[in-house]
């Protein structure tokens, strides 16, 4: 479904991404793991069309796509929960959820589509009035997963989805994504407690300075020598 | 007694007028983080366009004005923002500042530099009398005027969908974007309905003024900067009272201030404008992320 | 040894290449008429302030509207301490000491550059815990304040009538060599300490801090030191034209100071200079387009305004084209041997 062949990202004279090639099929959970400023972000960044691929390919579902501005991407099917999540303090939770939708001509269909993320979170329900920003880290989270699925992407980016948030609020959004997945819908997910991100995908890539390292199912990936050399000497923990 | 209200119906007109323009500024400020000095030239247009149509039929020389100006407003940030959206803050600000520039010569080449006079609605410069108080018409219209653009405004930021959306860009533009909110669309739509604020004022400042000159949008948008900075930056609501503020802190300085120092009062406006700065940087109203650019 | 030349060599070259090719335009330029002559000198002066404008804004990062007011402040205060007592009395109303005083030029104008500093140092204290948008904000608020003070002051700036009676040093000589000096401080100051310590919190406020970086102080420094040489343009714009109103220290020279330093680049020296002799050039070119020629007993002029109708349009060209500036910030490299590394 989407393909990268030898990406490039670079900040000035900082290359943040050196020639990343993945492959990502329909239906499938993949994550990448990898330590702070390994260039995960960078990854997630470059497909959505938020930072400019310096060199290398990008294409989704056989089309070239390195370039397109990423409200257009939306509208191919790709949409992308950032890291901190990027919700919309000022508008309402009800307005958050609804602007997810903004890119859609199926206007009828999108009542449904929000009565199923508020089942599926049903913490928001209670809050549809209120300010997003007066949501906890957690709710912040699911309402952020709620929005880019208002837009019905084929393949969904999340970037740290667990960042900042208690272990119990971290398995009740891995929880949502293992449900989207019966859904259908093709997720990438980027982690840096590797766990639960090994746990989730069906597969794994591990990314150090820029490059992948590794790359493998969960048992596989364990049982690989020098795994946890590939952190650095971080420790794969989860909180 | 008869001062005093005098006064306030002043300062509230004088306030609806700067509220205006400061709205204007404020939606461009909110949504590209760009300070438009060029805003002060679109209302310079849109007076010179009825000088240009004076002799029309009264309704066609507003339309025209009107329409100029929203027409400037749109072309301008197509062919000079647009381009620099991704430049730095000081790149964007002093092409606007070029653009004014551009806008006030060639006004000024094509009609000289001697100030021209045009009347327009000349029935608004009567008065109502009421128990001993002359209220210009004009004051009454501006005033309604504001009103009804500014319940619009709520009501269209507040129930549209491209309202929403304004409101999510002006907030996280970046994420805007990854939900699929188009960009030019958004920029274009805060651009043409400055171009509709701009529009307005000219009409107004003419019937009200009736004279006009190349540089006459430049006072009118300092202004408008001062109450953007006191209402809080990229708060639209904050534009609007604060614009309000900046007229009523005008009036009363120049009732309340001896004779030497009258000639001093803007002064004494921008020294607000610093304590504003310091003490309050948010503004009366908090704006959102004013410190993120420049 | 050879190394340590070259080394200095390195070091000083982004100044010296600038230095010499002002020395050799004013060269040039004092052989030709005196009208371009006076416009050369002009732009000189207006180097110096561009200069001044460079070291807070493009070491700090933070734009600021209100060195003209710096300009102001140099100006006026060199004229009082400069023009005839007896004009003096006549056109303002001075203190008796402030009236029967007059100073030669150069006490003058180092006591008018100071006065630009001191007023600097106490608006600064307040306006640089600013960042970012509320700084510009504030020093153009201190502009505005400034001017509509010089307007209506009659006893101390003749208010809105023009000030007269200065004497006229200034020429192409005098501009030159201010300017060099003004360039040569710019650069001692960007390389020094203080200038990489602001610096570093133009590229990164939150990194400076944590390193140690008083962030505030540093700009403060800058701030300062800019309003010195900014006063100093506008001592030696006084002693120019010779004649002072309030009107030529506001939005005009504001905007064009500023838009030369853009224009050139406006983290970068070399932008300084560049974009002040572009902004200058391309002035001059269309002022004589404007003044016309004849071709046989035919006169060809343009219609008046066409200049300034010209220069913001292609200065609006030159940001579309090349939004980092000319220069995209960068200094002019040692030209032999590429730097290793």
């Amino acid at each position: 479904m989407l393909a990268t062949e030898e990406l490039s990202v670079t900040y000035g004279n900082i290359l943040a991404l050196g020639g990343v090639s993945l492959r990502i099929e329909e239906r499938e959970i993949v994550s990448v793991i990898g330590p702070n400023g390994a260039g995960k972000s960078s990854l997630l960044n470059a497909i959505a069309g938020v930072v400019p691929v310096a060199s290398g390919s990008i294409e989704f579902e056989g089309q070239t796509i390195a370039g397109t501005a990423p409200e257009e991407l939306v509208r191919l099917g790709i949409s992308l929960v950032p890291e901190g999540r990027h919700i919309f303090g000022g508008l309402t939770v009800a307005e958050n959820i609804r602007i997810g939708a903004v890119a859609r001509r199926d206007r009828n269909a999108i009542d449904g589509d929000v009565e199923r993320v508020l089942a599926m979170f049903p913490v928001l329900r209670e809050r549809l009035r209120q300010p997003a920003g007066k949501l906890s880290g957690g709710e912040q989270q699911m309402l952020a997963i709620g929005r880019a699925l208002l837009a019905r992407p084929r393949l969904l980016l999340i970037d740290e989805p667990s960042l900042g948030l208690a272990p119990l609020v971290v398995s009740e959004v891995y929880r949502a994504i293992a449900d989207l997945r019966a859904e259908g819908v093709t997720i990438l997910i980027v982690e840096q407690s590797a766990t639960r991100a090994l746990e989730a995908a069906d597969r794994t890539y591990v990314l150090a300075s820029g490059s992948i390292v590794m790359a493998g199912d969960a048992a596989e990936l364990r049982a690989e020598e020098g795994f946890e050399d590939a952190y650095f000497g971080y420790k794969a923990r989860d909180p | 007694m008869t001062f005093v209200l005098q006064n306030i119906v002043d300062a509230i007109s004088l306030g609806a007028l700067y509220a205006l323009t400061a709205l204007g500024i404020g939606l461009i400020f909110g949504i590209m983080r760009l300070i438009n000095f060029a805003h002060g030239e679109l209302i310079m247009l849109g007076a010179y366009a009825l000088f240009f149509t004076f002799g029309m039929h009264e309704a066609i020389m507003g339309l025209v004005a009107m329409a100029l100006v929203i027409v400037a407003a749109i072309v301008m940030e197509r062919v000079a923002f647009r381009p620099l959206r991704r430049a730095n803050p000081a790149t964007l600000l002093i092409a606007s500042f070029a653009l004014a520039y551009f806008l006030q010569h060639l006004v000024l080449l094509i009609f000289g530099a001697r100030p021209k006079s045009v009347t327009f609605l000349y029935e608004l410069s009567e008065y109502f009398v009421v128990e001993g108080l002359r209220i210009p018409k004009l004051q009454v219209v501006t005033i309604a005027i504001t009103i009804v653009l500014l319940v619009g405004l709520v009501v269209f930021f507040r129930r549209s969908s491209i309202g929403t959306q304004m409101r999510a860009a002006a907030e996280d533009f970046g994420m805007a974007r990854l939900v699929g909110v188009r960009a030019n669309s958004v920029i274009a739509i805060a651009f043409l309905l400055s171009g509709v604020l701009a529009g307005i004022i000219s009409l107004l400042y003419v019937v009200q003024t009736g004279t006009l000159t190349p540089r006459m949008g430049v006072s009118l948008v300092l202004v408008a900067f001062v109450a953007t900075v006191i209402g809080g930056m990229g708060s639209l609501v904050g534009a609007a009272v604060g614009g309000l503020v900046v007229g009523v802190l005008t009036v009363a300085l120049q009732a309340v201030l001896t004779v030497e120092l009258r000639p001093y009062r803007d002064a004494f406006v921008f020294a607000v404008l610093i304590g504003f700065l310091l003490v309050r940087p948010q503004g009366l109203l908090r704006g959102r992320s004013a410190r993120e650019r420049i | 040894m050879v190394g340590r030349v070259e080394k200095t060599a390195r070091l000083i070259w982004p100044v010296l290449s600038l230095a010499l090719v002002l020395v050799v335009l004013a060269a040039l330029l004092s052989l030709g008429p005196m009208p371009l002559q006076r416009t050369a000198t002009e732009a000189f002066i207006r180097l110096i302030v561009v200069i001044g404008l460079y070291i807070f804004i493009g070491n700090s990062g933070i734009l600021s509207f209100g060195h003209v007011s710096f300009m102001a402040i140099g100006a006026y205060g060199s004229a009082l301490l400069t023009i005839p007592p007896n004009m003096k009395k006549i056109v303002l109303d001075l203190p008796p000491f402030l009236t029967a005083l007059q100073l030669p030029t150069i006490p003058a104008a180092l006591i008018a550059g100071t006065l630009s500093t001191v007023f600097a140092f106490v608006i600064g204290v307040p306006l640089m815990r600013l960042s970012g948008i509320s700084a510009a904000m504030g020093t153009f608020a201190s502009l505005a304040i400034v001017y509509v003070v010089i307007s209506n002051w009659k006893e101390v700036t003749g208010g809105a009538s023009a000030l007269i009676g200065l004497p006229v040093y200034t020429d192409i000589w005098v501009a030159l060599i201010y300017a060099l000096l003004a360039l040569g401080l710019a650069y001692a100051y960007q390389e020094s300490r203080y200038g990489r310590r602001l610096r570093a919190s133009r590229e990164n406020e939150v990194a400076a801090l944590a390193t140690g970086i008083n962030v505030r102080r540093e700009r403060l420094i800058a701030f300062v030191f800019s309003a010195f040489i900014v006063g100093f343009g506008g001592v030696l714009h006084a002693h120019f034209i010779g004649v002072l109103s309030s009107s030529s220290f506001y939005l005009d020279v504001t905007f064009i100071t500023l838009a030369m330093l853009v224009i050139g680049g406006m983290n970068s020296l070399a932008g300084a200079v560049t974009g002040t002799i572009v902004v200058s050039v391309l002035g001059e070119l269309l002022r004589l387009i404007e003044a016309g020629f004849d071709i046989g007993t035919l006169h060809l002029a343009a219609p008046r305004g066409l200049r300034e109708v010209g220069l913001s349009f292609l200065m609006l060209m030159i940001l579309l084209f090349r939004p980092q500036g000319l220069t995209s910030g960068r200094e002019i490299a040692w030209p032999l041997a590429p730097k290793a590394g």
